[in-house]
């Protein structure tokens, strides 16, 4: 066989006849098969020519202006892909969209921006309190169509501070508090190096909740923070009408007790007087304590110590906060990862069948 | 086939492209073995000048991806026109059985001998006993010219095998021949 390829390339470079009157014979059947091949005519090389030099001419303007930017094609639909596993993963991140907290400024920003927002305590912020506690609402009763919403608001936040501002941390915490009408219901304090920490029960107008969290928040590192909102509306509105109806039974008593002809008759409705007194003052104080519960926020604070100082950090805090930070950025290159290789691999795929495809459909034209 | 395509093949090295060689240049030495091999696929002048046209445009507009590792600019050149050409056979549900009412070669001139003539037409018809497949392997050995590892890149076969079915062919073509004469 390989003689007789090689014959066969030796009669095409128009090399002597092989004297083998087999291979011979082979080298004249090269010679015919070429020479039997189709020249093209005269004109159409000509044209061709021309074309050639010209540079094939466009007859219509393509879509897109240049062969350097059709070039991008891969590259942008390469980086398009990337975006789009980018945002997946960022997305996908535990607590990266809301909630969740942990040890950066930005979480507890992303926190502050979620605060309820309200007006006077009688209402106005009722939307974004159900925003941020839905299910709490949906089990106080939430009654539609009110504009004078009650709701009740708490907040827990956690601030890290170095031991040695323990104490300066205290005393801004109340600060604030006092300057936003707000008190401290109870506190506690550590500056122990061990123990050192501090819890505040703060109440703080509903009104200036927002303000009060964006103060607080800047006094130190938020290292978390939570908060629940709960409509009470249902409860004020239903003790209203028994505080009303009670007070309209003890005006009817007091009637019939002037008009009373007999002891026996009056001293039962005495009786009767005294129970709706009780009740009178059983609603009054449930309404004292729910106007109480829903024009002041209750906002819990927890002082946390940190390590190191307050100032600039040394070396050993460039280094952690280096590797923080490359263990961020590799958590965050593994979710891209984990995101863009499925998709590149069905990429590929998709690829690679089309491309076979495509091959398999033009070969069939020779079958 | 004309004499100038011969000495093209046999001047031609096997695998060696010039890198500073212009496409005007590839398009001189590549043109006549291109369209030869399209008509011998497509059997069809008018259709083998559209697609010959068709096949270079292709090239000049993608000559950038040309990748010399990946073979011979021929190879290239025309695994180009072969697509082009099985592209219009597909379209045109034409396919390569010989349909000697279509079928449109050049005649033999009056001064061609009469020997000659028919040796031809022997080869036309033994030709015509071969699968589409194996023309395709002919009309790229003899009227492109091309080398048989360029023929293995044109149709994605490694060099081995790409000289075992050439052989295979050219032993049933001779065959065919033989039987006819």
């Amino acid at each position: 066989m390989e003689r007789d390829l090689l014959a066969i390339d030796d009669a095409l470079r128009d090399m002597p006849r092989d004297p083998d009157p087999e291979v011979g014979a082979l080298q004249d059947l090269a010679l015919a098969l070429r020479s039997d091949a189709p020249d093209p005519d005269a004109e159409f090389a000509l044209l061709m020519r021309e074309r050639v030099k010209a540079g094939f001419p466009q007859a219509r303007r393509r879509w897109l202006p240049s062969p350097q930017l059709r070039s991008l094609i891969p590259a942008v639909g390469f980086a398009g892909m990337l975006l789009v596993a980018l945002s997946v993963a960022v997305i996908a991140l535990p607590g990266g969209g809301s909630g969740g907290g942990g040890d950066d400024d930005e979480g507890g920003a992303a926190m502050l921006e979620a605060a309820p927002s309200d007006g006077a305590g009688s209402g106005g912020g009722a939307v974004q309190s159900m925003r941020a506690a839905p299910e709490a609402a949906a089990d106080s009763g939430f009654v539609p169509g009110r504009s004078d919403r009650r709701i009740e608001r708490s907040v827990a936040l956690e601030l890290g501070a170095p031991v040695d501002r323990m104490e300066r941390l205290a005393e801004q915490v109340t600060a604030v508090t006092n300057r936003l009408g707000g008190f401290v219901l109870s506190s506690s304090l550590s500056t122990g190096e061990d123990s050192a920490g501090g819890d505040f029960d703060l109440r703080i107008p509903a009104a200036r909740l927002r303000p009060a969290l964006r103060e607080l928040s800047g006094l130190a590192t938020v290292r978390s923070q939570s908060q629940s909102g709960r409509d009470v509306t249902r409860q004020h509105v239903t003790a209203q009408d028994r505080l009303r109806s009670a007070r309209a039974e003890r005006a009817s008593l007091l009637r019939r007790l002037e008009n009373a002809t007999t002891d026996a008759e009056a001293e039962g409705l005495r009786q009767r007087l005294d129970l709706v007194a009780i009740e009178i003052r059983g609603l009054r104080a449930r309404l004292r304590d729910l106007r109480l519960a829903t024009n002041y926020a209750t906002v819990t604070v927890s002082l946390v110590a940190e390590d190191g100082d307050s100032g600039a950090g040394g070396i050993g805090d460039a280094v952690d906060d280096a590797g923080k930070l490359l263990v961020g950025g590799a958590g965050i290159l593994i979710r891209v990862l984990a995101v863009a290789l499925p998709l590149g691999l069905v990429a590929l795929a998709v690829w690679l069948g089309g491309t076979a495809w495509t091959r398999r459909r033009r070969e069939s034209a020779l079958v | 086939m004309e004499a100038g395509s011969s000495a093209t093949i046999a001047g031609r090295p096997p695998l060696a492209v010039p890198a500073e060689e212009s496409f005007a240049e590839l398009y001189e030495r590549c043109f006549t073995r291109v369209y030869g091999y399209v008509a011998s696929l497509l059997r069809d002048r008018s259709a083998a000048e559209d697609v010959t046209a068709q096949a270079f445009e292709r090239a000049y507009r993608k000559r950038s991806s040309y990748r010399p590792g990946r073979g011979t600019v021929e190879a290239w050149l025309f695994g180009i026109a072969r697509n082009a050409a099985l592209d219009e056979l597909r379209r045109r549900r034409r396919h390569t059985e010989l349909d000697p009412a279509r079928e449109d070669r050049t005649l033999p001139g009056p001064e061609e001998g009469a020997e000659l003539a028919i040796r031809r037409d022997v080869v036309r018809a033994a030709l015509a006993t071969l699968d589409a497949r194996e023309r395709d392997m002919v009309a790229l050995k003899f009227a492109g010219g091309l080398s048989n590892a360029e023929i293995a890149r044109v149709l994605g076969m490694t060099e081995s095998n790409a000289g075992t079915r050439l052989h295979r062919t050219v032993t049933k073509l001779r065959k065919a021949c033989d039987e006819l004469a």
